[in-house]
């Protein structure tokens, strides 16, 4: 079974990050890290290989300035090759484009199953994959805490607010696993040194069939209008406890009605 | 060599998440509790690989010398010791990032290893006979087994060898050996133990044996296992740093050893038996190095957020000159470190092992620096500096240490002054 890993690759989120005065998107100029969002749907998809008994994971990226690094820690977890799409003509992408072009990607890798995070530790409007799927044309299943194939399906165990639906798509298909669906492994150090040698395919927008004006700052239907700081957060009030803070607890409570 | 490549990067960013997720978490139990830092170890080991690494390395080493031996080659080549292979280099920094990257929260964590791994193991690695090798060295290296290499005794420090008091006298085929061994890494745990000690054939014809006779004995090395008759292994001592690492004492009473255990299963062993010890003490320098950068560049970067944020007199305390003084000396002696590890990479790289005198150059340079960068780092941190919760303090009591074992800064002196006399 072959799967293929969208993986975006961010500015590290240690670092205080940068808005861009004129388009408010975030600046990418500095080196770019795998989202450890997306460490989880490696590791999801190297046990999914493994348990196939065969295949290999394919991971897809659309990066600026060529970024490898990020692929070159997920190829280290044991990933076998990647797709990057890295192109002037992508800079300004909104999440449609952005989907556009992934799935052009992706199909290029024949997969049986994709998967991505449930949001991106940057962007994060959570909209990428489910687009993905749509311009495949590919059943698509979010929120994925438990996943298994056989049989030319995909069995999920999808997160829900009171406990999980039990969901069940013919393949190929796209999933995207949310935090903590698997522990994703170290890489090991011989993993570290192979991962030089393992195959990146670099491409245009071209390459993939898609017009220049269909991505990018041409083709968004969306626009950061204006980012405003988030509103200070106000003094808590605090209650000195003279024997009837319980009391005074409650009322708080019962006040905002949650009790 | 002036950076660290991409793929050391790699390394150095997943060791440091695995000693931030595995390590500090139990930082108190391992540096004020009662645990053994092996199992960690062991787990940073599988984790990364470098179990099986180890193992490999080994193996291509033994078919190396097998084949080289078969061919007529001399042992010259294999007797190197270094430990590692041709792909040398890769290793040096494969094995200094761990280090590095642990001595930023348990340098005592890298001595236990280091004494297991870098002495014990290549102590038998460098000259013990094939089936001594294939008998301890692997399990060594993958850290299944735990080492101690024993030399220092009560009576014999930076006088390792003419102070010597440990014996081993032939009983037939076999020997005794007696002696008591101090300040030992690993002692209280470890399952294979390198004992060095002085071969005692009796007195020569005039009855007791001279002082001078006794300085002149070959030193021989045995490897014994945890609970051979007359083998006593302390429990650890109380220290003023380096708590994850156990230390302990030794005794041996009469404890009966056959000829297998010889390491080399010779008695003649060039330099007298003092040329192994010596290129273990080559290696064993370079490694403190590396823990000396760990130690440095963490608490370079504990003091650096600390000036920023705490003020007094109304500013940060970073804006004031006594205060960025210390940090501008502790960036030069985090440079300066820095280089010599590159400096060690690229050398061992390039096939090129370093003498006695440069290693003792750069332990003495380095441990002095790492001393002098956690104490200003106690100091910038004012009371906070002391206490625990702020990690400086410990880093101080760790980084002692590293002027005192593996030759004292007194005996790098010695060493560096003496090659530069005899030039
Ligand atoms: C309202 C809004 C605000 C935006 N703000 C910014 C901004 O501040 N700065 C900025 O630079 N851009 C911004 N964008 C653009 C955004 O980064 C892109 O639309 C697009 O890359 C989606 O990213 P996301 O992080 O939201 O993806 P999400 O939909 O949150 O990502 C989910 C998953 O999809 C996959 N994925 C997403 N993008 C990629 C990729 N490039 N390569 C491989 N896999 C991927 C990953 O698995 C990821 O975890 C904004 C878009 C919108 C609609
Ligand atoms: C935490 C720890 C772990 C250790 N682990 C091991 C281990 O695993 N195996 C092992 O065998 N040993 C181990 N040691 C012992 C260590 O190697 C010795 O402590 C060290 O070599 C110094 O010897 P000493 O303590 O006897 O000091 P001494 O030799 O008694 O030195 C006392 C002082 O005299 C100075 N001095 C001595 N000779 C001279 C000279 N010629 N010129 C000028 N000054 C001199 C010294 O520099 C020092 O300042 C360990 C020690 C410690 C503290």
């Amino acid at each position: 079974m072959n799967v293929v890993v969208c993986v975006k690759q961010i500015p590290d989120p240690a670092n205080p990050g940068k808005l861009t005065s004129e388009t408010h998107t975030i600046v990418r100029d500095g080196k770019l890290i795998l989202d450890d969002s997306d460490a989880y749907g490696v590791e999801m998809a190297l046990q999914l290989v493994d348990a196939a008994g065969g295949g290999e994971v394919t991971l897809v990226s659309m990066a600026p300035h060529s970024e490898t690094s990020g692929l070159r820690t997920a190829l280290a977890m044991g990933a076998a090759k990647a797709i990057l799409v890295s192109d002037d003509a992508l800079a300004g992408s909104d999440a449609l484009s952005t989907a556009k072009v992934l799935a052009a990607a992706i199909k290029r890798a024949e997969p049986d199953l994709v998967i991505a995070a449930t949001e991106s530790t940057d962007g994060y409007t959570g909209t990428t994959p489910v687009q993905v799927a749509e311009v495949l044309g590919w059943p698509s299943i979010s929120f994925a805490k438990k996943v298994a194939v056989a049989d030319g399906t995909v069995k999920v165990d999808r997160q829900t607010e009171t406990g999980y639906d039990s969901v069940e798509v013919s393949l190929p298909a796209l999933v995207t696993v949310t935090a903590g669906v698997v522990e994703p492994r170290y890489p090991s150090f011989k993993g570290i040194m192979a991962a030089k040698g393992k195959p990146v395919e670099e491409l245009k927008v071209t390459d993939l069939g898609l017009e220049p004006g269909q991505v990018g700052a041409a083709g968004a239907r969306q626009e950061v209008v204006s980012v405003e700081p988030a509103e200070a957060r106000k003094a808590g009030e605090i209650v000195v406890d003279e024997g009837d803070g319980y009391e005074k607890i409650v009322a708080f409570l019962e006040q905002i009605k949650v009790i | 060599m002036y950076a660290w490549s991409e793929e050391h990067e790699m390394m150095r960013s997943a060791v440091r998440q695995f000693v931030e997720k595995e390590v500090a978490p139990h930082q108190e139990a391992l540096e004020h509790g009662d645990m053994p830092p092996y199992d960690i170890l062991r787990k940073m080991f599988a984790t990364f690989g470098l179990d099986t690494a180890a193992r490999e390395s080994f193996e291509r080493r033994m078919e190396r010398e097998a084949n080289a031996s078969t061919s007529g080659g001399s042992d010259s080549e294999s007797s190197h010791a270094s430990g590692s292979d041709s792909g040398g280099g890769r290793d040096a920094a494969m094995s200094l990032i761990p280090t590095i990257e642990l001595c930023r929260y348990c340098p005592g964590m890298v001595t236990a290893l280091g004494v297991s791994v870098g002495l014990t193991a290549a102590a038998i690695a460098s000259k013990g006979t094939p089936a001594q090798k294939r008998r301890w060295v692997p399990d060594l290296l993958s850290l299944k087994t735990i080492g101690s290499w024993a030399i220092t005794e009560p009576g014999s420090g930076s006088d390792a060898f003419g102070s010597m008091r440990s014996t081993a006298r032939r009983d037939g085929d076999e020997y005794l050996l007696n002696g008591s061994k101090t300040f030992i890494t690993n002692g209280p745990f470890a399952d294979t133990i390198v004992f060095i000690c002085k071969l005692d054939e009796g007195a020569s014809a005039g009855g007791v044996s001279s002082d001078q006779e006794r300085k002149d004995r070959k030193v021989l090395s045995f490897v014994l296992d945890r609970g051979m008759p007359g083998l006593e292994q302390s429990p650890p001592l109380r220290k003023m740093g380096m708590h994850s690492s156990p230390t302990g004492q030794l005794f041996l009473t009469d404890v009966r050893v056959g000829r297998d255990r010889l390491i080399g299963e010779t008695e003649e062993v060039s330099g007298g038996g003092r040329d192994g010890a010596k290129v273990t003490f080559a290696q064993e320098r370079a490694g403190v190095a590396a823990m000396a950068l760990g130690i440095i560049e963490q608490c370079l970067e504990l003091s650096v957020a600390y000036a920023k944020d705490r003020e007094q007199f109304g500013q940060p305390i970073g804006q004031f000159q006594l205060i960025q003084e210390k940090l501008a000396r502790m960036e030069v002696a985090r440079l300066n470190t820095q280089n010599l590890v590159y400096r060690y990479i690229e050398m061992t790289e390039a096939g090129r092992p370093l003498t006695l005198a440069e290693a003792s150059a750069m332990k003495l340079y380095t441990a002095r620096a790492a001393s002098e960068v956690a104490m200003e780092a106690v100091q910038l941190f004012g009371g906070n500096g002391y206490m625990a919760e702020f990690r400086v303090e410990q880093l101080a009591r760790d980084a002692k240490v590293l002027q005192i074992y593996a030759g004292t800064d007194e005996i790098q002196i010695t060493h560096i002054a003496k090659d530069l006399l005899r030039r």
